[in-house]
């Protein structure tokens, strides 16, 4: 497995041999498809987080169900932060990926 | 390093977030034409009512093309929600000038994903959109083809009538 970046909670891996994408979420690891890996960065693009400092999210947590549902977890502002930032930095490593195999 | 995203998608990453984006936007677009067409109905203006109907269809039609692309390249596509519908309107210029609006918005967005897909070099989604891009020139000309007619033939009694019943030999012969 290659790490492809690592933020302050979390992690994340390409492994060649699986064609599967790994997000460590410290306490639990979870095993992604290409497809599930968009869908994860979608639900992470989609949070308001302004909701999160205006008082309409008062709580700071946020729900996600990833993987069809197989997992749920539960976040608080600054693992939302965190995250956002680390599928941001993910795809651009795929992109830089990319481009040298060009 | 396996290019595992090239394996599973044909297209680039942004420009799939904003073809999402353009399905949504066609969305809307179909439900607005769908509220002129309510409108028309209740007015007595059937001819303008159908052309709206119709037009509802067609984007529609447009959304379920790009959600397709999206799906058929490796992607996912998203199903919009659909928000924030204008239902009054003062006149049948209004709604027609209003339409106007809407096609010119997606024309330039439609626009925007085409320079992108050329910053990007996603030459599969450029020459795809590139079919959109001609729609969109028919779409606005039939919208400006229409507004002329107002000039013509006033906004309300009998001119208007006269006006409904032109308009189902607009659309093709713009």
């Amino acid at each position: 497995m290659r790490i492809l970046d690592q933020s302050r909670f979390f992690s994340s891996y390409q492994c060649d041999g699986s064609r599967c994408f790994y997000i460590d979420f410290n306490h639990k690891t979870v095993k992604m498809s290409f497809c599930q890996l968009l869908s994860f960065r979608q639900k992470l693009l989609n949070i308001d987080l302004d909701s999160h400092f205006n008082g309409e999210n008062s709580q700071g947590i946020e729900i996600l169900m990833l993987c069809n549902k197989e997992h749920l977890f539960i976040f608080n502002t600054l693992e939302i932060l965190d995250l956002k930032k680390l599928l941001n930095n993910t795809f651009t490593a795929l992109e830089i990926n990319s481009m040298i195999a060009c | 390093m396996k290019d595992l995203v090239r394996q599973n998608l044909s297209i680039h990453v942004e420009i799939m977030d904003l073809l999402n984006k353009q399905i949504e936007k066609e969305a809307h677009s179909s439900s607005a034409y769908l509220a002129m067409a309510s409108w028309c109905d209740h007015n007595a203006l059937d001819n303008s009512a159908k052309f709206f109907y119709d037009q509802s269809l067609e984007e529609r039609e447009h959304m379920i093309k790009i959600f397709r692309f999206i799906n058929d390249n490796g992607g996912t596509a998203y199903s919009p929600e659909v928000s924030k519908i204008a239902h009054d309107f003062n006149s049948l210029e209004e709604i027609f000038e209003t339409a106007l609006e809407q096609e010119i918005a997606i024309t330039k967005s439609i626009h925007n994903i085409v320079y992108k897909c050329r910053k990007v070099q996603d030459l599969a989604s450029e020459h795809f959109l590139q079919w959109f891009v001609n729609e969109q020139m028919e779409e606005e000309q039939t919208m400006r083809r229409i507004l002329e007619l107002f000039d013509l033939m006033g906004t309300e009694g009998l001119g208007l009538k006269l006006l409904d019943e032109r308009i189902p030999g607009i659309k093709g012969g713009a």
